[in-house]
């Protein structure tokens, strides 16, 4: 009797013009009513061939390719690549330098944590928190504008240093934003954190486990959401990372709402960071590094680096022959490719609005996943 | 049926120019729908601004700014423009369904307010089965929505029908079941009727503990979620479904539905003042400037909700109304029986 | 309120559209079309309700006919695309046996039409009816009431362990 009210399994195509798609991800999504049966998603509508063109330039050219690899966080994308050819030439950055890269990226990934906050909540239905969270994201715009001329793709960290100081109001600024930050994410989670709603949508739903999150090469915010303490700002130390003092927040349930919280809490451990660097910011000697020159040749060999960016592990491997100006091979890694990877399997047996929720929650960009 | 203040008053005056019994039946009907027709066009308008200004009141923002004086005829222009576009049907649509859709939406909009006490005489026809009539008039919305989403042919529209219905029929009952523990202290289902019985302050239904404050707060949660809007607008997620119901709708079909929500918003608001916040009654100002007052400030709290909160998962919305609010409705039902059997409170 | 003319337009006009839409239902091959002329259907009775000053029962008409009953049958039409998008057949091999049922049914009809005597009450009806039902519903028949609902009770869990997908 039963068997005879089976209702029928039909397809949704969402994206790739959809409007919470995070760029222009597709999926395929079977689904039985609202429930989803199979998810299957289908990228490359945001590829540029990245790897192809860093391939036929020179390394100081390669770098505003990486602004575009990874768009909402370029400085972290121009530190990967920098960083990486400094290891295969064993080019020294100067150490204010590198206190402007990390105040840089540390800012960086505050703003990439607010399209984040603006948009989780915007897919789930609440509008005002976007305009929040935008608001802040503008000063920090700001500053980068008046450092390096650009609002998101920055140019900024180049092979061998910066390209230049920051401008004189740069540090009061900073120190203005620094010190309303704080209070305003605690206004960002009076809005949502104990929103019985927001709760509701996001407690449960999409349960990443330990296990799978490793299978999946799952990393950043998402993997910590799950319980595992692992961070290449403290476990694989980049630039001068070990001088600073931050917690590495953890949850246990690996949850959309504790991936939220672990994002949340790391705008607070960045805000922190940008603090110790500026105290520790060396007045004495402004040197911010020698830049290579276009005919720059790196011995022969190959190089993986890897930071921790807002979305998880980051890293470029390059090939260098030795004897031309250009690389032989680049190969980019994102986040974002593990975690959208992982989604098929979060989403089954939940309903259409939780793919929504899971996918905000994942923080997925597709620049980062296309390349 | 009758006919009341403003209403019996020109009535009286076509009588007295002696024309024949029929034409002056038919001229005061369409008399009366226009003048009906012509207010809440105004107040749609001004809602659909109203709602745009405090959106951007709550966001740090200024909304419009630049058509008239801080943006007043903003929606006029709005308005102008829809009415200017280009009518797209698609070709695979189901042509009389699609176009009839819009149409039953905001007839039904409209057709609620015959019976919707403005001020003190300022209502159409005092139907002695008010609320009843209201309750099965907003039916014909759902059916719109589910013509909508059939005829446009389209996935996520048929999603977005089907969700609405489910939405509105479910959260139907626990209304319907608020507004009948009200009814049981009336004895009445006459508008008027309802609202003279709550004449001084401490009469409102709202204050009639413990009954009334419950049964005010399951009917504006329904309420909400009647009118489709946020955290219960799930027929209309653009997150989910692009837009839902409404997905292929373009120019005057669409402003007809978007007109139409606005309307079903302000009639929410004045069942809710009527039923519980004592309609037009109040001291000093005239008895229209308090209806619209308390109508205005329900208005504000929809608003407010729908700045404020993120949106519910269809299953969580589903149980919501059937697991939560029906049996807590059921109970205070119980409940205002018992208090009028009794005569507790029964002032 | 209005003259008798008036009156009698509505009902021309209401009893038009019912007997139209009526042969709609029962004619046109797309189901969903059916479906919503059913509606337009139950809505005129409702408004020939009305001319007959029976105003709850047109409420409760508007409310469970429409309300109620249509969208279940629009629901149901909505889910099942099988259905939906096939044009149906809306005559079939049993015409004979049909014609003679419908001969059946008219004539029965005619003949109770006929022979009742129908009380014709000269007082003005009650200013309220619906209090009226009420009332009535409360105390005279407040027994076949209760059985209704019981009825309608064991209906309503009927179809819940019938839609349930795994075994009790």
């Amino acid at each position: 009797m039963t068997e005879g009210l089976r209702t029928e399994e039909f397809q949704v195509n969402m994206g790739p013009h959809h409007p919470s798609t995070h760029g222009v991800c597709r999926f395929i999504l079977t689904m039985d009513g609202e429930v989803i049966v199979r998810a299957e998603p289908v990228i490359g509508y945001l590829h540029r061939s990245l790897e192809k063109i860093c391939e036929n330039r020179t390394y100081a050219q390669c770098i505003p390719v990486m602004d575009r690899f990874e768009y909402c966080t370029s400085m972290c994308c121009n530190e990967v690549f920098a960083l990486a050819v400094e290891k295969l030439a064993g080019i020294e950055v100067p150490e204010y330098a590198e206190y402007l890269r990390v105040i840089m990226m540390e800012l960086n990934r505050i703003a990439s944590h607010m399209i984040w906050y603006g948009t989780t909540a915007l897919d789930l239905g609440a509008i005002t928190p976007f305009l929040y969270s935008f608001r802040e994201r503008e000063d920090i715009l700001d500053m980068f504008e008046m450092t390096c001329g650009q609002r998101l793709t920055y140019n900024y960290i180049r092979i061998g240093g910066v390209s230049k100081d920051i401008p004189p109001e740069f540090i009061p600024k900073c120190k203005e934003f620094l010190a309303t930050i704080d209070h305003k994410i605690d206004d960002y989670e009076r809005m949502l954190t104990e929103n019985p709603i927001f709760m509701v949508r996001n407690k449960g739903v999409g349960t990443l486990s330990p296990e799978m999150a490793i299978a999946y090469g799952v990393s950043g915010p998402s993997l910590r959401a799950s319980g595992i303490k692992y961070d290449l700002r403290r476990d694989d130390p980049y630039s001068i990372y070990n001088r600073f003092k931050f917690d590495i927040p953890v949850c246990h349930n690996g949850d959309c709402y504790d991936r939220y919280i672990i994002r949340i809490k790391e705008m607070r451990e960045s805000a922190k960071i940008v603090r110790q660097a500026l105290e520790q910011l060396p007045n004495a000697e402004v040197n911010t590094g020698k830049m290579v020159k276009a005919n720059f040749k790196p011995a022969k060999g190959e190089v993986y680096s890897r930071i921790e960016n807002s979305r998880g592990e980051m890293g470029v491997y390059i090939q260098s022959t030795g004897d031309t100006k250009k690389p032989l091979r680049v190969k980019m890694r994102g986040g974002s490719y593990n975690q959208l990877q992982v989604m098929p399997e979060l989403v089954k047996g939940v309903k259409i609005a939780d793919v929504v929720a899971i996918m905000a929650s994942l923080d997925i960009i597709m620049p980062e996943v296309d390349r | 049926m009758e006919l009341i203040g403003i209403f019996k008053y020109l009535y009286e005056q076509l009588v007295a120019t002696g024309i024949p019994q029929v034409w002056v039946d038919l001229i005061s009907l369409v008399a009366s729908a226009v003048i009906i027709f012509g207010v809440l066009a105004l107040i749609a308008l001004f809602l659909v601004w109203w709602e745009r200004k405090l959106s951007a009141d709550f966001q740090q923002r200024m909304g419009p700014m630049l058509t008239g004086w801080h943006g007043l005829i903003q929606t006029v222009a709005d308005a102008i423009k829809l009415i200017q576009k280009e009518d797209i049907t698609p070709t695979k649509a189901d042509r009389p369904v699609f176009f009839w859709a819009p149409i039953i939406c905001f007839v039904a909009a409209f057709a609620v307010y015959v019976t919707v006490p403005f001020g003190e005489g300022l209502i159409v026809s005092d139907l002695n089965i008010g609320i009843l009539y209201i309750v099965a008039i907003t039916t014909f919305t759902v059916i719109s929505l589910l013509m909508a989403g059939w005829g446009s042919n389209n996935k996520y529209a048929l999603l977005g029908g089907m969700r609405s219905a489910a939405q509105v029929v479910s959260y139907e009952v626990p209304m319907i079941v608020a507004i009948l523990s009200v009814i049981v202290f009336v004895g009445s289902l006459s508008m008027v009727d309802i609202v003279e019985s709550q004449a001084l302050i401490y009469q409102w239904y709202i204050f009639r503990m413990p009954f009334g404050p419950i049964a005010f707060v399951i009917f504006i949660i329904a309420a909400t979620a009647e009118t489709n809007r946020t955290p219960f607008d799930l027929p209309e997620a653009e997150q989910e479904l692009v837009a839902g119901f409404n997905i292929e709708y373009s120019g005057m079909k669409f402003a007809m539905f978007f007109l139409a929500e606005f309307i079903n918003m302000f009639t929410v608001s004045a069942i809710g003042a009527t039923l519980f916040l004592g309609g037009w009654q109040g001291p000093f100002l005239p008895s229209w400037v308090w209806f619209l007052v308390k109508t205005f400030g329900l208005v504000f709290v929809f608003m407010w909700f729908r700045w404020t909160y993120p949106r519910l998962r269809v299953d969580q919305l589903m149980e919501f109304s059937w697991k939560f609010l029906l049996p807590l409705a059921f109970a205070n039902l119980i409940l205002a029986g018992w208090m009028k059997y009794s005569g507790w409170f029964n002032w | 309120m209005f003259g008798v003319e008036v009156s009698q337009l509505f009902f021309y006009l209401l009893s038009f559209i019912i007997i139209v839409s009526a042969i709609y239902v029962v004619s046109l091959r797309n189901i969903f079309h059916c479906a919503l002329f059913l509606v337009l259907c139950l809505f005129s009775v409702a408004g020939i309700y009305i001319l007959l000053e029976a105003e709850f029962l047109a409420a409760v008409q508007v409310l469970i006919y429409v309300g109620a009953v249509s969208i279940l049958m629009i629901f149901a039409i909505m889910l099942t695309s099988r259905l939906a998008n096939k044009k149906i057949m809306q005559s079939n091999d049993n015409v004979t046996v049909a014609i003679f049922v419908c001969a059946g049914f008219l004539l029965t009809s005619l003949g109770s039409f006929g022979y009742t005597v129908w009380k014709v009450v000269d007082s003005p009806l009650p200013e309220n009816n619906t209090l009226t039902i009420g009332k009535l519903l409360m105390t005279d028949y407040v027994l076949p009431f209760e059985v209704v609902s019981i009825v309608l009770l064991a209906a309503m869990i009927g179809a819940i362990v019938l839609a349930r997908r795994e075994k009790i």
